[in-house]
């Protein structure tokens, strides 16, 4: 699964520390789950979904979906 | 967390070690090793005061000591619980099959077989239950 939570965060001038204080988590959870090293739980998935005022999709992405839109492109 | 509740925390991994080490230390001592068991407790005191400073820090391992940590913290130190398991599985399993064939009995390692295995199962049942 693949995200985009660096490039939100980062759209939103935010560091690591201030997201991860904002959803009750440690630093080094925010920096694995933007590196993929960790997959989120649902409630912290809809947590992060909540900071960015979107939907859990627009942010997370199964690699089976990316590959079938890299393939109608 | 609360900052009194954290320091509590913090406290009590150094003193779960200096307690147990004290254990080891009073044992070692009615044992008649006197030196060996000042040695002991001397190197879980400072194993305490170390990991009551750690547990102070706000990385990964301080959060596991402190036993609070969040999601991905709880899970590591639940992997690591699972794969420490498995070692010591590993050990009791290969020790009561030596110690079979040296003398006929698991002796002590079988104890510990049979309180993993116990307790895994009753583990098991519970867990089912609850999902």
């Amino acid at each position: 699964v693949k995200n985009r939570v660096r490039e939100l965060r980062l759209a939103e001038g935010l560091s690591q520390a201030v997201l991860a204080e904002d959803l009750g988590v440690s630093r080094q959870t925010v920096n694995s789950i933007e590196a993929g090293r960790y997959l989120p739980s649902l409630p912290l998935a809809f947590a992060i979904a909540r900071h960015f005022a979107t939907a859990i999709e627009d942010i997370f992405t199964p690699e089976s979906d990316r590959d079938t839109t890299k393939e109608e492109r | 967390m609360p900052r009194s509740t954290a320091r509590s925390r913090q406290a009590l991994s150094a003193a779960v070690l200096s307690v147990g080490g004290g254990g080891l230390a009073v044992a070692t001592w009615i044992s008649g090793s006197h030196g060996l068991a000042v040695g002991v407790l001397g190197a879980y005191l400072v194993g305490g005061v170390i990991a009551f400073f750690w547990a102070g820090g706000n990385g990964d391992v301080a959060a596991v000591l402190r036993a609070n940590g969040d999601e991905r913290q709880r899970t590591l130190d639940r992997d690591a619980t699972a794969l420490s398991a498995i070692a010591m599985s590993v050990a009791a399993i290969a020790g009561s099959i030596v110690a079979v064939a040296r003398s006929g009995a698991p002796g002590d390692f079988g104890v510990i077989c049979v309180v993993g295995g116990v307790s895994y199962t009753a583990a098991l049942i519970t867990l089912r239950l609850r999902r």
